[in-house]
């Protein structure tokens, strides 16, 4: 059996690659190079680590080729994220990095070129049909990957979803692969977290405009853009007052966050979220009995889901429901099931 | 470990570290400060400066100390007073720093080379105009390692010169040597190479890396790119890598003592791996079969990845590079072997090998066959 295996250069794609040709795959290594601009700040280590990975495949004595996929993840990623970013929501491009590039560009290339099979290094399970949280509960990476479509899970091998991060790491030792110490990249995959505004104003020409109070109406201070801030986000606000302020408001026309310093404000904690484009897994139904994630690694949260209105109602009061993230639905044994989810809209 | 990247960069060598070491924080001084210690610093620091220039014929006033071979190169290119966008001539061969730099020039020259990298002098006769301003050629091209027929390009420049000084045209035009490449193994002296500005660099002379030197004739004028204090006669502002130059002087006296027992000993080494790595007939050899660097081998394997060679030799502590297998991952292909002619498939398989100091026949003839293993394993691979 032919797999392509997505190598990013890390360390989890790289013990993957080892576990499929353990499991006598033949493999192939493909590096998907979808950014390389270096922004003001930020260094894309794409070349280092698209070195890495063509190293790790030499030193496991298998084919790697190179795919340029800049132009479409330009347009598919983050076009969209710049989009929803200007409507005032907080978008995910991991999920729709995966849902276009990885598991749609990626994946129908791979089949053209001759590929039975596709592999990630991904931390998620799957029996062939359906989509399984990893065995690593707090490395679970079904959050990103719910979107995903179901004829490429059919032909997709997850070969370190059963395995503890730990695990991985220590492996990558043991078989001395020359990343087994390189330290993970996170969020977004080519800025990380830290430098999603730096990248937002590479592309939008952004305006200050003013924080106020959302009980007094009170002019606290000014922000450079209320598309950089998100709901419930406590830090970079700059204000000079001594307790934490929370936004707990945007006003994506007038260009003014509202913040609170009551962490109980009902802008705040929500019961309740509306969605769109939902997505629902091939052969799954929604049953009543529902746990849901509203962000990575949140925990498993009961919930119900009215397929008419496209709600979810949680049991509890749920704290930053975030316009543009995603809630994720999860049942049968142990919620170890991923069934779809959506992307909240209000 | 077997280290055949000399021509990358090279390990500082014991005299040159115990030279410069008592600069750092014994003798720190300012050399521009008012003070005796500072004085003495600053005497020294002209002395290492005079040791350098005279090595290769010059005086240490018209030698600017820089942050290496890079700095050295963009400062030479200040000499253009044009803004003729055809000012420039460089061979196609070049470090993409001289590459770069011709590119301010947009439609600047590039003189072709033969099959082995060595500019064709009838094209560069041909490509001089009354426009051109500075024409630079590498002593050694840094993939190849051949040599350029300096005095040869700087007899056509005379001849240029000539021409312009009868015909009343005020004109200047210059001739610029990369030498980063060929010094301790190569005699290298201004006045018979006939340039008027050479780059020369430390860090692949067994000096410290980060320090460089352009030397420029007189007449040369050149235009500061760092500007502040006016040191190096106001063409290099900043307080003075004492420390660095110092090194930088210890390496080149050194390399000039055994200029010539090493190159016949890099030679013979050399030679040997060349004959050794005969033994593949896949293994095709680059450059020139005679002008060529002592320790330059670089050879291509068509059909293999120089990539993963590299990747499958440093698992055996055997360290190479190519300047083009880098190129080709960011989706370049290297100009100075696309100008000798070689296909896609001959430059992704080009490895280039420069030997140094490290290096010993026994320590050649293991890495030999290690670097023959490897090659057979991949051939196999993708067979």
């Amino acid at each position: 059996m032919k797999v392509f295996l997505g190598m990013s250069g890390g360390v989890d794609s790289s013990v993957a690659a080892t576990l499929l040709q353990k499991d006598s795959y033949d493999v192939t290594g493909c590096y998907m190079k979808n950014w390389s601009r270096d922004l003001p700040g930020m260094k894309c280590p794409w070349a280092e680590d698209l070195a890495d990975a063509k190293r790790v495949a030499t030193m496991l004595d298998i084919e790697f080729k190179v795919f340029d996929f800049e132009t479409q993840y330009r347009q598919k990623v983050v076009d969209y994220m710049l989009a929803e970013y200007q409507k005032g929501n907080t978008p995910n491009p991991d999920i729709m990095c995966n849902e276009q590039i990885k598991f749609k560009l990626f994946f129908d290339t791979a089949l053209e070129q001759g590929a039975d099979l596709i592999a990630t290094g991904h931390y998620a399970r799957t029996d062939g049909q359906n989509l399984l949280r990893a065995a690593d509960d707090n490395k679970d990476q079904t959050y990103f990957l719910y979107r995903i479509s179901d004829q490429a899970l059919a032909k997709t091998i997850f070969p370190i979803g059963g395995m503890q991060k730990s695990d991985v790491k220590k492996l990558a030792a043991k078989l001395k692969l020359p990343v087994a110490h390189k330290p993970e990249s996170m969020g977004v995959c080519f800025v990380g977290e830290a430098g999603i505004r730096e990248f937002i104003s590479e592309f939008i020409e952004t305006k200050p405009g003013e924080i106020r109070e959302l009980e007094t109406g009170q002019i606290l201070g000014s922000h450079d853009g209320a598309i950089f801030y998100t709901l419930g986000q406590r830090h970079g606000l700059y204000l000079t007052t001594g307790l934490p302020y929370y936004v707990v408001k945007k006003d994506m026309k007038q260009n003014i966050i509202y913040v609170s310093r009551d962490l109980n404000n009902s802008h705040l904690w929500s019961k309740q979220a509306k969605l769109t484009d939902v997505f629902i897994r091939a052969g799954q139904t929604v049953p009543k009995n529902l746990r849901v994630r509203i962000r990575h690694r949140a925990p498993l949260a009961p919930a119900t889901f009215n397929a008419k209105t496209q709600t979810v109602t949680f049991t509890e009061l749920q704290k930053s429901l975030t316009p543009g993230q995603s809630i994720v639905f999860y049942a049968g044994k142990n919620h170890e099931i991923c069934l779809g989810g959506g992307i909240i809209s209000q | 470990m077997f280290y055949l990247d000399h021509a990358a960069a090279t390990p500082v060598s014991d005299k040159a570290l115990a030279a410069m070491t008592p600069y750092f924080a014994a003798d720190f001084f300012n050399p521009s400060a008012p003070y005796l210690p500072a004085v003495e610093v600053r005497k020294i620091y002209e002395a290492a400066k005079d040791d350098i220039a005279s090595r290769f014929g010059g005086k240490g006033t018209d030698l600017i100390i820089t942050a290496g071979a890079t700095e050295s190169i963009n400062l030479a290119f200040t000499a253009v007073t044009s803004t003729d966008s055809n000012a420039v001539l460089i061979s196609a061969v070049e470090h993409p720093s001289v590459i770069a730099n011709a590119k301010k020039f947009p439609k600047f020259g590039t003189i072709k080379v033969d099959q082995y990298g060595q500019i064709i002098l009838s094209d560069l006769a041909a490509k001089i105009t009354p426009r051109t301003q500075l024409i630079s050629v590498c002593l050694a091209s840094s993939e190849l390692g051949t040599l350029q027929p300096i005095s040869e390009i700087a007899q056509l420049i005379r001849t240029e010169r000539q021409r312009r000084l009868q015909a009343g045209d005020k004109t200047p035009i210059y001739l610029h040597c990369d030498a980063s490449q060929g010094v301790g193994l190569v005699d290298i002296k201004v006045s018979r190479l006939g340039v008027d500005l050479l780059t020369i660099n430390s860090g692949k002379i067994y000096g410290p890396k980060g320090i460089g030197a352009l030397w420029h004739a007189h007449q040369v004028k050149l235009r500061p790119i760092v500007v502040g204090g006016g040191q190096e006669m106001g063409l290099r502002s900043g307080t003075e890598n004492v420390p660095a130059v110092i090194g930088f002087a210890a390496a080149i006296k050194e390399a000039d003592r055994h200029l010539a027992s090493e190159r016949k000993r890099l030679q013979k080494l050399r030679d040997l791996l060349r004959r050794e790595l005969s033994n593949n007939p896949s293994i095709k050899f680059l450059g020139h079969p005679k002008c060529q660097l002592v320790n330059f081998l670089p050879i291509s394997i068509p059909g293999l990845d120089a990539e993963r060679l590299i990747f499958k030799l440093e698992q055996h502590e055997v360290y190479v590079s190519t300047g083009a297998a880098c190129a080709a991952r960011k989706g370049v292909k290297s100009p100075a072997l696309s100008a000798i002619g070689l296909s896609t498939e001959q430059i992704t398989g080009s490895l280039r090998l420069t030997l140094g100091k490290l290096n010993d026949e026994k320590t050649i003839k293991q890495v030999a066959k290690i670097i023959l293993d490897v090659i057979v394993a991949e051939q196999e691979r993708i067979k």
